[in-house]
């Protein structure tokens, strides 16, 4: 089970509201390669992993990206308060808009609804731990491509946090299967 | 930065880092200079939590200690800024 802390991991506190930018960072939410499904896939690929080290680590790991969904939920809230109706249209945030106000929504940038499909638990060790390594090398280059789109500095500071910790998940998961890839012997039969 | 906020941050990094730790540690449980640090970096959160939640409130709903009501739900959220929730 879980308990919440009343903290973000990292602060947030935006001065200047950016609806464009909302759009743009909420992939980071519900889009194909953003927190939601992050946690979703590490939550869910640790009950058939053979390895206490391995049930541990995604566990552990799991438990920080809905820390870092929560970061930015967060951050795409604080980019929308106060706007006009005037800069909602001029911004291009009216298709966000008109569908969830500026209600916190799983989706891509460009509105396709969070699914699933996303993410792959495939219940092989080997199979699971590229997966995961792919998924956080394509979340960083989601972070490295909203840090082209954004000059905000309050904004950039918690992206950067998050990109780091996108490379710092990515060295433990190799790390991991560096460690179980002579023990499996790569053979799907062994603790199936 | 207000008082809340220094603290929050001080006990902030200190969590982090034991958390980083915990992460190094899944995959070199061996290490005990490692686990060393992993030890020292929880105590300074833990005093940090502890002035904390005696000075500014509960950080779980569970930290109820000292208090006479339910305080839980006093602003801010995480998520609200501090800068205006203060206002």
């Amino acid at each position: 089970m879980w308990q919440y802390q009343k903290k973000l991991q990292y602060p947030i506190n935006i001065k200047t509201p950016n609806a464009a930018l909302a759009k743009v960072i909420t992939s980071q939410y519900g889009g194909p390669d953003g927190e939601l499904g992050a946690s979703l896939r590490y939550l869910s690929q640790r009950f058939s992993m053979p390895y206490p080290e391995l049930q541990g680590l995604l566990t552990d790991i799991g438990t920080e990206e809905l820390a870092h969904l929560e970061m930015i939920g967060a951050i795409v809230y604080q980019l929308t308060r106060n706007l006009s109706i005037d800069e909602i249209k001029k911004s291009g945030f009216d298709s966000y808009f008109v569908d969830h106000t500026t209600g916190i929504y799983p989706a891509s940038a460009a509105g396709v609804p969070f699914t699933a499909a996303y993410i792959q638990s495939k219940g092989d060790l080997i199979t699971d731990l590229h997966e995961d390594l792919a998924a956080e090398q394509k979340a960083r280059t989601t972070y490295d491509n909203i840090l082209r789109l954004c000059d905000d500095p309050d904004v950039r500071d918690a992206i950067k946090f998050l990109r780091q910790r996108e490379v710092v998940h990515y060295q433990r998961f190799g790390e991991a299967r560096q460690t179980k890839w002579n023990d499996y012997g790569g053979a799907a039969d062994k603790t199936a | 930065m207000s008082e809340r906020e220094k603290l929050l941050r001080k006990l902030s990094g200190a969590m982090f880092a034991a958390f980083e730790m915990q992460l190094y540690l899944d995959t070199h449980k061996h290490d005990t200079e490692a686990f060393k640090s992993f030890k020292e970096y929880l105590a300074i959160a833990k005093k940090c939590k502890e002035e904390y939640v005696e000075r500014f409130g509960p950080l779980t709903a569970n930290d109820i200690y000292g208090d006479t009501r339910y305080e839980w739900l006093n602003a801010p959220w995480p998520w609200d800024n501090s800068k205006e929730a203060y206002k």
